[in-house]
Parts: structure tokens; sequence; C-alpha cells
């Protein structure tokens, strides 16, 4: 039965430069037909490991090169990185860098016409139409939503027929029911051709609903290879490593039930059959809404921006909204439902075409974005993009230290230590990890003292631990700042941090709510498109009222529900 | 200083990055964008060398008509088009004051015109060829014409880059206009705000260039593994590439009649010579 398409043996490979070796003596099989998920820390020689496979190691990149990888039978050390791209397709976690051709049907065909294919044209076509990207064939690239991009990527991969893809963390940079699509599209690939699928992922979730087996990565080797049940048994190891237990296993362990499940339904079928769940009756929920200090509002807002064929599209449709003192404000809507643009309208950076925006009790057109920025930080959603500087330390003292401000030094270490970045403070910001440049923002944020901090995706693209120490370092903000905002996909961050929901639609607030109603609303969920955390799911499986938002309180209600022995 | 803010559309940093989108991608069509990009480069270059057989005012003249006329049906967009008024603008200028400084007199200013008349010929059958070649047709002309892969790829990749460029940058001047304190007093003229921003302009090439080149590399090993190098080695990805490439009516006719426009202009230059003095 043993059919390998991938066999690594005694690999080694160092970078030029680099003092050691970023993979060491790596033996690892992959059968024909599997679904891999390669998992592993930040380091840990993941993406390495799987750059060897298309012979970007060691012909791009030309390192000591040690051992040997055959592909498909091939060994790549004598073939080249053209040959084997015939082979294995690449899908980068930065895919928007991967399109190099302007429309999507030349970006798709590209592949093929390098290498004279002389049915690049039915390649083309059949690519497009596995990702289901024909009607948009001769849009432009940029013009593409961040999961359309990804399955422009995948169908450029695709046209060169291969037998074995790589993705590179498709979660990192998409909403969650983009990558749960991209997903889908590549366990139908997997089932219906046969290609062999290897993902680089972090989301335990993710691994448990789709992969068939598991790579678990540390320090440049294979730890294990282990078929995906008895990967997510090992929840400890994982954890080690990085990769938390999916919160339904979680649930379970709160539960006092062992072994694994791989869906929610599966986790509610074994609790049940377990212990008894009895609905407890609702607690008293008294959220009193008490009429504290306006810090942002916005009146009849309408904006739009203009395309490259000249009219408005428009954006935010007459939109209000208050904001007041002490809200942890989450925004949350699909791709393109104006999050961003409200942030940036609330923040002054631009000005609304209709309508007005108060500051602070002041009109945002009276006064510069410069003057406003001492009132409100927009932290954008890529943190590359707010590195200005040479260091961490000079970012953040950009701003107060050009208004002048005496205690500069002192306010930005204070702010350096809080975000935990007082060692990495003369490092470049682009040189830190994922989730220490978010903390880097958010340092930049703090250090303009704002009372409005509005946050873009602050969780995007980050690996869970990470994700999780950013959640509790916004949660330890209140003292700092008068009202937070936050535009969002990540139903965890919603869940675990928010005491306020607004959910967009079309540039209009479709519900404006708070964490514990949105989850009970299936009708709104749908319609946003929101994937709720799996302990929710869970506990509305279960029938537990009211619905609950993390694992703790999950436990906790099982707890009262407690049958007396 | 009170402000009112308002959306603006034109001359904002987001109407610039549209119009260079639109002025590369050649979305307003027009007379060259419908031919054979063999035939535009052709075009180009017989009215780009024309001007420089001749010293006859007459014929220079003529062939300047020629330039605006194409440009019209071009549809060149307003802000090259604004951008080339402006340049040829400051040069007249340039030249009376340079003739006047200099000692010279009339004679010396026409003498100059005659060199600016002809980079102006140049500049419009530029603004009026490129602006309808979109980057793939350009390149595939060029790869046509036997130029080198590279080269071609090069121009195809550099439009492709543009809007990334001027992206970031709009981006890291927002991150400065915002963190960084503006002066305190505008000065004569708003000079303080000028060399504020001349600062921040050059400032901003540090962390442009530093972002785009992480993104680079990404790009680049995509290029490697779809088969870019092998292309420039193997020559069936150019004959599928070029085989798209087809002579109209269209193109005969625009080349003939804009040969015969050109024969009118030094014919017309040798009726009626006028030369400088």
């Amino acid at each position: 039965m043993s059919d390998p398409i991938i066999e690594v043996r005694d690999l080694s490979f160092r970078y030029p430069g680099a003092v050691r070796d970023t993979l060491r003596n790596v033996d690892l099989t992959i059968e024909r037909g599997d679904f891999v998920a390669i998992v592993g820390g930040n380091g840990s020689g993941k993406t390495t490991l799987c750059k060897t496979f298309n012979g970007l190691v060691p012909h791009y990149w030309s390192g000591e090169f040690a051992g040997s990888v055959r592909v498909a039978g091939e060994d790549t050390w004598g073939s080249s990185v053209a040959r084997l791209s015939w082979i294995v397709g690449y899908v980068y976690q930065d895919f928007q860098n991967q399109l190099v051709r302007p429309t999507v049907r030349d970006e798709v065909a590209f592949g093929p016409v390098n290498f004279g294919f002389d049915d690049h044209v039915e390649r083309t076509d059949e690519a497009l139409d596995a990702v289901g990207l024909t009607h948009l064939a001769d849009r432009f690239v940029w013009q593409l939503s961040g999961g359309q991009a990804h399955r422009v990527a995948l169908a450029s991969v695709l046209a060169m027929r291969p037998e074995v893809i790589v993705v590179d963390e498709p979660v990192a940079e998409l909403d969650p029911a983009a990558a749960h699509e991209i997903y889908e599209q590549l366990t139908m690939l997997n089932r219906e051709r046969g290609i062999t699928v290897i993902t680089i992922e972090h989301h335990a979730e993710f691994i448990a609903e789709y992969a068939q087996s598991v790579v678990l990565m540390s320090d440049g080797a294979p730890v294990w290879h282990l078929p995906v049940d008895q990967a997510l048994e090992r929840a400890g190891e994982l954890a080690e490593h990085g990769i938390p237990a999916p919160q339904i296993v979680a649930a379970m362990r709160a539960a006092g039930v062992d072994g694994v499940a791989r869906s929610v339904d599966a986790a509610a079928d074994r609790i049940r059959a377990a212990r008894a769940v009895i609905p407890a009756a609702p607690l008293a929920q008294t959220e009193p809404r008490s009429e504290r200090a306006v810090v942002v509002e916005a009146r009849r807002v309408s904006h739009g921006f203009r395309s490259v064929s000249g009219e408005v599209q428009p954006v935010i449709d007459d939109l209000s909204l208050v904001l007041r003192e002490g809200e942890r404000v989450a925004i949350i809507g699909g791709n393109g439902a104006g999050k961003t643009t409200l942030m940036r309208l609330l923040a002054g950076i631009h000005v609304p075409r209709a309508g007005e925006v108060f500051l602070d009790g002041s009109n945002t057109r009276a006064s510069r974005a410069g003057r406003l920025a001492e009132k409100a930080a927009y932290l954008y959603q890529q943190p590359e993009r707010m590195f200005l500087k040479e260091s961490v330390r000079a970012d953040a003292e950009l701003f107060p230290r050009s208004r002048k401000d005496p205690e500069t030094t002192a306010v930005v270490d204070r702010i350096l230590e809080r975000v935990r970045l007082t060692e990495f403070a003369d490092r470049d910001g682009r040189t830190l990890s994922g989730g220490q440049q978010r903390r880097a923002t958010l340092a930049i944020g703090l250090a303009m003292r704002p009372s409005l901090l509005l946050l873009d995706e602050p969780t995007a693209s980050l690996d869970v631990a990470s994700r999780d120490d950013v959640i509790d370092m916004l949660a330890e903000l209140d003292g700092a700042i008068s009202c937070a905002v936050i535009a969002t996909h990540d139903m965890h961050l919603v869940a675990e941090w928010a005491t306020r929901v607004v959910a967009l639609e079309e540039g209009r607030i479709v519900a404006d709510t708070v964490p514990r109603a949105l989850f009970a609303d299936d009708s709104l969920l749908a319609r946003a498109r929101l994937v709720p955390p799996q302990v929710v799911q869970l506990g509305r499986a279960l029938g537990i009222e009211p619905v609950p938002l993390t694992v703790n309180e999950f436990a906790t209600a099982l707890s009262r529900t407690e049958v007396p022995a | 200083m009170s402000v009112a803010r308002k959306q603006r559309d034109v001359v904002s940093v987001e109407w610039i990055k549209l119009e260079l989108i639109r002025t590369a991608y050649s979305t307003r069509g027009g007379l060259f964008a419908a031919m054979d990009p063999r035939a535009v480069l052709g075009w180009y270059v017989m009215l780009a060398l024309a001007p420089w057989f001749t010293h006859n005012l007459t014929t220079i003249s003529c062939l300047f008509a020629i330039g605006v006329a194409s440009v019209a049906v071009a549809r060149v967009g307003p802000l090259v088009l604004g951008l080339f008024v402006i340049g040829l603008g400051f040069e007249l200028v340039y030249l009376v004051l340079a003739a006047t400084v200099f000692g010279g007199d009339l004679s010396t200013f026409v003498a100059l015109t005659e060199v600016t008349m002809k980079l102006g010929v140049v500049s419009l059958a530029s603004l009026a060829a490129f602006v309808s070649l979109d980057p793939e047709k350009l390149s595939d002309a060029l790869l046509a014409l036997r130029c080198p892969p590279a080269i071609a790829f090069a121009v195809s990749y550099g439009y492709r880059m543009m809007p990334i460029l001027v992206e970031e940058f709009s981006t890291v001047m927002e991150g400065y206009r915002l963190r960084q304190a503006p002066p305190e007093k505008s000065g004569f003229l708003g000079w303080r705000y000028l060399v504020h921003w001349a600062t921040l302009a050059v400032r901003a090439f540090y962390p442009i260039f530093l972002n785009t080149a992480k993104s680079v590399r990404t790009t680049v090993e995509a290029l490697e593994a779809r088969g870019f190098t092998f292309a420039t080695i193997d020559g069936r990805g150019r004959r599928i590439r070029i085989a798209g490439l087809r002579y109209s009516w269209l193109d005969v006719v625009v080349v003939l009649s804009s040969a015969a426009l050109i024969a009118v202009g030094f014919a017309a230059g040798a009726e009626w010579p006028l030369y400088r003095a």
C-alpha cells in the first residue's frame, strides 16, 4: 500500500550565512493522496522543509545541503525548480506577492505559457473552473478580495496540473469563512483528483476538520508524523509547540470526558453520552447601559471611494453611531462591509462625503488629521505599514517627541515594558515575529496617548499563542484609554474581549448588541458570514443557557448542572 | 488656523493612483489601443524621428499639430497631459529668462524654441503611444521584435509594481502625517509646510524600500517556480505569447495616413520655408 510521493532522508540544511542548521536530519515520508498538516512553533523549519519539496532549497537558496529529497521518484538535487514545479505547486502565506500578472487569466496562464504547453488555454480554463473563478477571469488582480486572490494563487498552481500542492498558512490572511472555503476546495482536489495536499497550519480546528495526518516539527526536525486522531490525542505536546487544543477538546476535558472529537457534533454526542447536561435556568442578565460620556459620534455619515472607472462606490451608507467611555466595541462584518472605512472616519483620517463625525465633541472637519491623531489612534491591519523608523523605540517615540513632550523617554519606556518589548526596543520592527510586530504597533498607538484606540484586525495572521497574548494585552488596556474599537473576523476575540458588537453590512449597521446575543442569533451569524467559536457552538448544541463564551464559562455552566450523586 | 476638510476626488494621492492605473492599463480606450502593438511602436518611431530631419519651423509646427491630434484620439488622461503642459510651460518661461539674462534677443529665443518643439513632438508621440499600450501588449510587442525576454518581462512587471509603490507611498506619508507633528507656524508663503512635506517625502523612502524589498522575495521565488527563467531559455513560451498578435486593416490605415500627414508637413515646409535667423 505504500506509495510515497515525497521521501526525505537524512536531510540537513543551513541557509548561507546562518550560524546553525535550519533543518536537522529530517526523515519523512509522505504518501500519495495524503492531506498533511505540518505544525510547529515559529522558527521550527516548517516553511524551509516545504521549500525543499519544489527545489527552491537547494537550487534557489543555495546553502549547505546534505541528505536527499525524492519527489515522485525524482531526486531534487539533480533536478531544477522549473522541472519540480510541474509536480509540486506552492501557495505562499503572502500570496498577494505571488501574483505577477495584471489580470486573473494572465496570472493563471503564466506558468503553462512559460513552459510552452500547447494546451495552455485548456489548462487555464480548467484551473479557473476548479476554484470557481471563471466569472472573474478578466478582473485585475488588485481588484480582488483576499479570498479571491488566494484562489487565483491556487488556480495558477493548479494550471501546472501538479501532484502535490503546498499551502503555507492559508488562515493567516483570510477571514474564517474564506479560510473554510479554501480548505473545502483543497479537500475536493484531494478527494477527486488524488492531489497530495500539504498545509502549514497553526489552528487545531482546521487540522481536526480537514487533515488526515499531522507532522509536528520542532527545532528543524519532525518529532512525529501521525494520523490526525492520534496526533490530536497528544494535546499536551501540541500545546507545548504553540498549537493549543481545539476548544472542543478543551471543553471535553473540562466536562471530564476523555478522548478527542473532530467536530462540534461529535463532541456534543460524547459529552451527552458521558454525563447529564441539564439546561440551567438563564442567569439574570443585567447589563445597564449607563449614560457615560460620549467619546465619538457619527451622525448620518455616508462615504465612498472612486473606482478606476470613475464612479463613486458607496462604502458607508447613512450610518449613525455613538461610542461611550469604557466600551470595548467589536465591529464585525464580511470583507467589504465598510469596517475599515468606518474606523478611519471615526479617527478623522478621512472626512465623510455626507454627515458629520464628532470626536471628543468637536467636528472632524474642523481640524487636521495630524491634530486629531492626538485624540484617536488608528492601527493598521498590516503592522509593517506602521514601521517608519529604524527601531521600535524610535517608532513609538516619533509622535510624542515631535510634539516636544518632555517625558517622551519615560513614557515610551513604560509602554514598551507594558507590551513586553523592552528587550526588542532597538530592533527594526520589520524583523520581529508576527506577535511582536502586533505588540509594537500597540506600543506606537499607546504612545500617542489617545482617548479612542481603533485597531484593524489585531489578531489576523497570528498563531494561536500570540493571538491569546494580544487578547490578554487588550484586556489590560482599559485604564489607559477611554474607548477601544476593533474591526475583526476573529470570533474568539469578540467572545473573550468585547462588551459591545456592531455588525455592519453594506455600510449599514444591521445589529448593535452584546456578544452573547450575537452568538444566539442564527440569521445574523449567517448574514455576516460568521462562524462562532467552537465552545459557543458546543454550548448551544448542549442547550446551555446562557451560551458560554469561553471554555471557563463552559466549565462553570457544567458545574452548575452537575447532578448530585 | 481653521480648515474645513472635505473629501477630495481630484489632486489627491488616491486620484494620482487611479490616474496612473488608468493610464498604464489604457482603460480609456482610444484609437491606438485598438491597434496591433507592433504597429503602434512602428508609428511611434516614425513620428518621434521625423522632427530630427529638419530645421524648418513650418514642418516642425505641422508635426507638432499631428502630435496634438494623436494625443486627442488616444484619449490621454488629465494627469499626464497636465504634467506635459506644465513641463512645456516651464520650459518656455525658462527660455525667455535665459535669453534675457544672457543678453540674447528674440532670435536666441526662437533658436531654443526649435529644440523645445522637437522634444515636444517626441513627448506627444510617446504620450499617445504608451498610454494606449497596456503593459501586456507592450511586452508582447517587444518579445515579437526579438527583445530579450527579461526586458519584456521587466516592462510588464514594472507596471504591476507601480500601484503597489504608490499605495506604499501613500500609506507611509499618511503615517508621517498622523504621527509627525506639523510645524507650529506656516511661515512666509507657508515655507515651513513646504520644508516639512519635502523632508517627509525624502524620509518616506526608507520604509517604502524596505517594505517593498521584503515582499519582492516571494515574488522572485514564485517567478522561478512558474518557469520564468525556463521561458527565457526555451522558445515555446515566446511563440505562444506572440501568436495572438495580428496586423489588421486599421494598423495599415493609421500608419499610412500618418506617414502621408508627415509627408504633407515636409511638403508644406518646402513650400513656405521658415528658418531661424
